[in-house]
């Protein structure tokens, strides 16, 4: 699904991403681990296409198709999804009106028809009782005034309601109390398919207790320098990312 | 006087020359002519003017708006349900499109009869020839002097004390030029053919009502033309005025217009300023709050695309004791167009515990577009609160990546976001009418931003 080959990257002339491989198959779950800084979230926007980045090297293809030649719109069309690490406010724009023009945005582009207010109304309220958002946040302006907390299960509602084919994950867990990031965990493991996939970042081992991945990824300074099982992360969780230094090679 | 100000000045006073000054304010109509003349048309070192390009209309020669007459059913686009209407066609008066409210002293200046010929003779002017003008420093306003000697027709309400309007009032002013009125042929001087609106709004002690100004061309294809307009409202103890202007010109229309009230005590202003259309447009406004408690809020919008040019002059008075002001006006810049914003509160020595707020915020869309901001505060009381800010900004590229990544296409993900900042002020209109008249006039200018606007 996902294929991602010696993908190099750069902002205002540094280079951050160094030549990442990865591969996602319809019904995975990968989780990418590392340290802070080392490229987590440029892999995560870079996929969903910002262009603040350049990508110096190197291939991203969705189903065999060149990212790099779709506008973000496009990949969003094509089922990609990031959940960001950042959600971004938008005062004045309401929560569900965003929603629903992001579900209509999308159908239309797929060529089905557009859901109408109620038909909508009833896909949200399910969504949202799904992820346990609260139905105050949908008459709220996107994300403004929202707390940490609130914000990513308002991504996790996106997804749930967007039903991408590939979703990935930016730090969703960080600031989530127990509680949250089981609601999260939920709405991943409700969603998990056998067509879709996740990539799922995260900085600790935590989230991954609930939703256990299929494979793991070390990213350390723009290169994924091991891959393994969910073995791996526990590894991690002992002997934290210092014991990966230099062991590249093993990757 | 040089002689540059008597060519510019010399064709106006000839279509003053050509109406006589009777009726109920024929002496303060001459008073406005002499006034002007011997103010004469600003210059380019006057620092209000200064910033307005008056060039393109006093090159051409004024022609009184005769053109075309509207036929059957030509402003039903215009005019919103459930409101009476007055609707004027070159700024003159026609009856058989308007449907005038009852229960209010409504007429046409053209025809003004019994007590309407007192209210005039009370109120009309008062704003211009010194009875409640501004402080000295403000000096004569050249276009509200013409609009008063010159207005043909217009509109005068008569709001009873203790009435309250349950409809609000409609005033459309259509523009409805000559195909042929602007082109200029060879070395002759173009002409260009003007009206002069005139609005006065009386509102009794404890009244209120909402009265909704628009300004379009009868057929939004029309060429130059140049509308002057004037607005008086005098606002009595504790009544309650709306006001909403909305400006919907032809592209290439000239509209230099002028609004005055007059706040006694307790009452409230209300006054919501959309601009859409036209060329060179402008926009003074003037508020005194005369009374103690008097308060006003002053919104605006202006959409703005490839050069057009909008300046909003603000003049807010507070006079007495306890007064409040809001103002907020957002404008959205494209192509090449430009906007001024001059926001002046002036703090008058007895207006102790004065509440003043003024805000300005622009969204520039292309790297060519250019808003100026310019507060002015002056402030000779001790006891006051006046805050005031500016923001020159471009639309947020964080947000417009946030959309675009949830799958909404650029262009409708650009709409959202504009029509996110404007909103604060549309919003604002509670008839619904209105509101949804509002939405579609920004969509459709938006319209028009996509088309060109993605590239710059
Ligand atoms: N837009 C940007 N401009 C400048 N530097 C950036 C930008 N995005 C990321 N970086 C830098 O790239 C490195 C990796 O950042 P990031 O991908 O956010 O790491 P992570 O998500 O793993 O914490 C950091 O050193 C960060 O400062
Ligand atoms: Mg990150």
């Amino acid at each position: 699904m996902l294929r991602v080959s010696d993908l190099h990257a750069k902002v205002e002339e540094q280079e951050i991403l160094k030549g990442v491989d990865l591969e996602v198959k319809a019904g995975e779950v990968h989780a990418v681990m590392g340290p802070n800084g080392s490229g987590k979230s440029t892999l995560a926007q870079v996929l969903a296409g910002k262009e603040d980045y350049e990508i110096t090297a190197g291939s991203l293809e969705l189903d065999g198709e060149d990212l790099q030649e779709m506008a973000p719109e496009e990949r969003a069309h094509a089922g990609l999804f990031l959940a960001f690490q950042y959600p971004v406010e938008i005062p004045g724009v309401g929560n569900s009106y965003f929603l629903k023009a992001a579900v209509n945005a999308n159908r239309k582009a797929r060529g089905e028809s557009e859901l109408d207010a109620m038909d909508f109304l009833k896909l949200l309220r399910e969504r949202a009782t799904l992820v346990d958002v609260d139905e105050a946040l949908l008459r709220r302006p996107v994300n403004d005034g929202f707390s940490g907390g609130e914000k990513k299960r308002n991504e996790i509602l996106q997804m749930a309601v967007l039903e991408p084919r590939l979703a990935v994950l930016d730090e969703t867990d960080s600031g989530l109390d127990i509680d949250a990031l089981k609601t999260v965990a939920a709405g991943v493991n409700a969603l998990r398919a056998e067509n879709r996939a996740f990539v799922v970042i995260t900085h600790y081992q935590r989230l991954l207790n609930y939703i256990v991945p299929d494979h793991v990824h070390v990213l350390l300074d723009g290169r994924i320098v091991r891959s393994g099982g969910s073995e791996l992360a526990h590894e991690l969780e002992e002997k934290g990312y210092g014991g990966f230094d230099g062991a590249r090679a093993e990757a | 006087m040089t002689t540059g100000a008597d060519t510019r000045t010399g064709p106006y006073l000839e279509l003053f020359a050509g109406r006589g000054a009777g009726g109920p304010v024929g002496a303060r109509r001459q008073q406005a002519i002499e006034r002007f003349e011997a103010a004469g048309f600003p210059g380019s070192r006057d620092e209000e003017w200064r910033q307005t390009n008056l060039g393109p209309i006093l090159r051409a020669r004024p022609v009184p708006a005769s053109g075309q007459v509207l036929g059957d059913g030509g402003a039903l686009p215009f005019l919103y349900p459930d409101c009476d209407s007055m609707v004027f066609v070159n700024g003159r008066y026609a009856p058989a499109a308007s449907s005038p409210p009852e229960g209010v002293t409504a007429f046409s200046l053209a025809d003004p009869a019994g007590a309407g010929a007192d209210l005039l003779a009370e109120h009309l002017g008062a704003s211009v020839d010194g009875r409640a003008s501004c402080s000295a420093d403000a000096g004569v306003h050249p276009f509200a002097a013409l609009n008063t000697a010159l207005f043909e027709d217009g509109v005068a309400l008569g709001i009873p004390a203790g009435a309250a309007l349950e409809r609000p009032i409609q005033v459309l002013w259509l523009s409805a030029p000559s195909a042929d009125a602007a082109a200029a042929e060879g070395g002759a001087q173009a002409s260009i053919e003007v009206s002069f609106p005139r609005l006065l709004v009386v509102a009794g002690e404890n009244s209120q009502a909402s009265v909704i100004e628009t300004f379009a061309a009868a057929d939004p294809a029309a060429g130059g033309y140049f509308v002057c307009p004037a607005a008086e409202f005098v606002c009595g103890a504790g009544s309650v005025v709306r006001h909403t202007r909305l400006q919907a010109d032809a592209a290439g229309a000239f509209h230099l217009g002028f609004q005055h009230a007059r706040v006694d005590r307790s009452a409230a202003f209300d006054s919501s300023s959309l601009a859409f259309g036209g060329a060179l447009v402008r926009n003074d406004t003037v508020a005194l709050l005369d009374g103690e408690g008097a308060d006003c809020t002053l919104d605006g919008l202006y959409v703005l695309d490839g050069s057009q040019f909008t300046g909003n002059h603000m003049r807010v008075e507070h006079r007495q004791p306890h007064t409040t002001s809001h103002q907020l006006y957002k404008g959205v810049l494209d192509g090449q167009a430009r906007s001024v914003f001059n926001g002046r509160i002036y703090v008058h020595q007895a207006a102790q515990k004065t509440d003043a707020k003024q805000t300005n915020r622009n969204l520039l869309l292309s790297k060519a577009a250019l808003a100026n901001s310019n507060p002015q505060l002056e402030i000779f009381a001790d006891d006051v609160r006046c805050t005031h800010g500016s923001t020159i900004g471009r639309l947020d590229e964080e947000a417009l990546f946030y959309l675009r990544a949830r799958g909404i296409g650029f262009e409708e993900a650009h709409g959202m976001l504009v029509h996110a900042f404007a909103r604060e002020v549309t919003d604002k209109a509670t008839f619904e009418p209105l509101r949804r008249d509002l939405e579609a006039r920004l969509f459709a200018s938006l319209n028009g931003v996509r088309s060109n606007g993605q590239g710059g």
